[in-house]
């Protein structure tokens, strides 16, 4: 159990000061504040699991990638003994970034400032001048390496945490690891990236990114609402709803967890009916992943989700799947299904890191999948359509990055951060009847439920010690 | 080596003795070509820049990784890129922004300048394609932001004669960043 510690900043707020959990709001001055970022670092960041990447992006032994967890610089490489290991990017002799790379194949990842040597896994191999002791004679070798993480892989998904002892990624997946196998564990084959990651940086706090990931759905409504104009869910005059009217796109499921993993579950029937021209309810799941496989799946490896699932996921996978969510503090994911003009259907599958770099700056990373045994024309139409819809140009999400910035910067004003941010649409029914998964679930129309658990968790995390 | 089918087509070579003159009316041709875009672009007639975009076109926008010397020919990504368009998903860029009333990225729009210059003009295997290699500095400023984002790039472009004048039938655009420093690419470069 977490040890209160209630901080108090320096005007005298404290933490708990900022979120009502009764009417359910958060002060705007959470949003973008440098006291508050400082402890994130260290009270999320250098706490919970945090996602890095995937293993296919260094396949080989030696390979390795320079990332972030939160506001410490790693390396990500694989050693001799094809470990996967994440280690701190800072010489220990004077601080200096030992890896300059973005990427690359080394056994010997060498500081350029003073020559100190280290391996994939972190140990300190040795100073140039060996007989003079350039390292000294205080501090043995064996602690002259690498700060390292502890690493957890799952999918194929690379996770770090500097929490030794802490809980397991499973445990702190907790009840979302139900949905998540079946997008990262559904073939045996697994997922591949097709690409190292987009990147670019956004003047906007990392929490604005986040606290929508955690499946923010009304914003699709308004924020969104060209794609029912003319985009690739433009309604046409005889499908249900009117002009731009997205909110038929709005029902499911949504799940959420403790931990602050949350996940939407929008409903597959009406393209389906589309697809078949029959009642959902009297196709088998068999039938309907067939008829519209998940993203990077086709017909013909459908038969393998049928063997490694069970019932109840089956059943998810093919009613309402995960299609967007959050893992907490700072990943999206996107399995999506986007429907072409001749009415076909391609999927996308991406996920994004949002990295803090200061209490006004993110970077926006961007991943982009597809299975190992995706056919390659399906994974080149499923990379461009990816590539043309999230991340950089992405037409859908070019929206939210020119939103997070205004958040960012109002948030600051003296009146401005008084007030506060309502999450105040609740579900009114649990899950619906025959619903498979565990964890809190809604039913129907998109709420704030979601997004009220990942504040929970952060407010948790904020006034937690140990 | 066998084309690796997440790239888009390569783009003819940049030969030395395939060069056209600076001055020569081809080259003249090519200048106005991208002087009349950058000025289509920067006063938002996207539609009249359909009109100069040919059918079959790829437009990409490659990753950059910051690797060693040696390693240069790793620093250019052409599998997963930044932008990797087709005339579809252009038209669809276009209608975003000229059809409806909520493309709000770009709504009220960036104020732009596509600065062209150190234009080179190559002849290619087809006769009536051109290779042309220009530099791009985009300045982009929104809202009531005091500072621009800056996109220093070069391209690398096929242009086609057509009977009904020139038109952009290949773009390639290697930004100098491995890490970008605007919030999007809803803006053509």
């Amino acid at each position: 159990m977490h040890q209160h510690a209630e901080t108090t900043l320096r005007d005298g707020t404290t933490i708990s000061d900022l979120i009502n959990h009764e009417t359910r709001e958060v002060k705007v001055r959470a949003l973008s504040d440098p006291e508050l970022y400082e402890l994130e670092m260290e009270r999320i960041f250098a706490k919970t699991w945090i996602f890095l990447g995937h293993e296919t992006e260094i396949p080989n032994k030696g390979d390795f990638v320079t990332r972030d967890m939160g506001s410490d610089a790693v390396i990500v490489a694989r050693d001799r003994d094809n470990e996967i290991h994440v280690s701190l990017n800072v010489c220990p002799h004077r601080a200096m970034r030992v890896q300059t790379h973005d990427a690359g194949n080394t056994n010997v990842h060498m500081c350029i400032y003073h020559g100190w040597a280290f391996k994939p896994n972190g140990d300190f191999i040795g100073a140039p001048i060996e007989k003079e002791c350039m390292h000294g004679k205080m501090t043995p070798k064996e602690q002259l390496g690498l700060k390292k993480a502890r690493v957890a892989l799952y999918g194929g998904l690379i996770f770090a945490t500097w929490n030794i002892d802490g809980p397991s990624l499973e445990e702190f997946f907790g009840d979302a690891k139900y949905y998540f196998d079946t997008l990262f564990l559904r073939t045996k084959g697994g997922l591949e990236v097709l690409g190292p990651p987009q990147r670019f940086r956004i003047n906007a706090n990392w929490k604005t990114a986040c606290e929508q990931s955690a499946a923010d759905g009304f914003h699709t409504l308004t924020l969104h609402r060209w794609l029912g104009e003319v985009g690739p869910y433009a309604k046409k005059p005889d499908a249900e709803g009117k002009g731009a009217d997205l909110s038929p796109e709005m029902y499911g499921s949504e799940v959420w967890t403790d931990h602050g993993h949350a996940l939407r579950c929008i409903e597959l029937d009406r393209k389906i009916v589309r697809l078949t021209g029959k009642d959902p309810a009297e196709l088998t799941p068999a039938e309907k992943l067939t008829v519209l496989p998940p993203p990077g799946i086709t017909p013909a490896m459908v038969p393998e989700l049928l063997e490694r699932f069970d019932d109840g996921q089956l059943k998810l996978m093919s009613w309402r799947p995960p299609q967007v969510g959050g893992f907490f503090p700072n990943g999206l994911f996107e399995f999506i299904y986007l429907p072409q003009p001749d009415g076909t259907i391609i999927g996308a599958c991406a996920l994004h890191a949002y990295i803090p770099k200061g209490p006004d700056k993110l970077e926006f990373m961007n991943w982009i999948f597809a299975e190992k045994d995706t056919p390659p024309e399906l994974k080149a139409r499923m990379l461009r359509q990816s590539v043309q819809m999230l991340g950089t140009s992405g037409m859908v999400e070019m929206e939210d990055s020119d939103t997070w910035p205004h958040q960012t910067e109002v948030a600051k004003g003296a009146m401005s951060k008084t007030i506060t941010m309502k999450y105040q649409a609740l579900f009114e029914n649990g899950a619906p009847e025959g619903w498979p998964g565990p964890g809190h679930v809604g039913d129907g129309f998109t709420k704030d439920d979601t997004q009220w658990a990942w504040w929970k968790y952060w407010h948790e995390l904020m006034t937690s010690e140990k | 080596m066998e084309k690796n089918p997440l790239e888009p087509r390569p783009l003819p070579p940049s030969l030395r003795a395939n060069r056209v003159p600076v001055g020569s009316p081809l080259y003249n041709d090519m200048v106005e070509f991208m002087y009349d875009e950058a000025e289509l672009f920067d006063t938002l007639r996207l539609r009249d820049w359909i009109a100069m975009v040919a059918k079959d076109i790829e437009y990409t926008v490659p990753l950059r990784h910051t690797r060693a010397t040696r390693d240069q020919d790793k620093s250019v990504v052409r599998t997963v890129q930044h932008m990797y368009d087709d005339y579809r998903s252009i038209m669809l860029r276009v209608m975003r922004v000229m059809d409806t009333r909520s493309a709000w990225g770009e709504d009220p729009p960036s104020r732009t300048k596509h600065m062209v210059s150190n234009i080179r003009v190559y002849r290619t295997d087809k006769e009536d394609e051109f290779k042309v290699h220009s530099y791009l500095l985009m300045t982009r400023n929104r809202f009531d932001h005091d500072k621009f984002d800056l996109i220093p790039c070069e391209r690398h472009d096929v242009i086609r004669k057509t009977e009904s004048g020139y038109q952009l039938a290949r773009r390639e655009v290697i930004i100098d960043q491995a890490v970008l420093g605007t919030p999007n690419l809803g803006i053509f470069l």
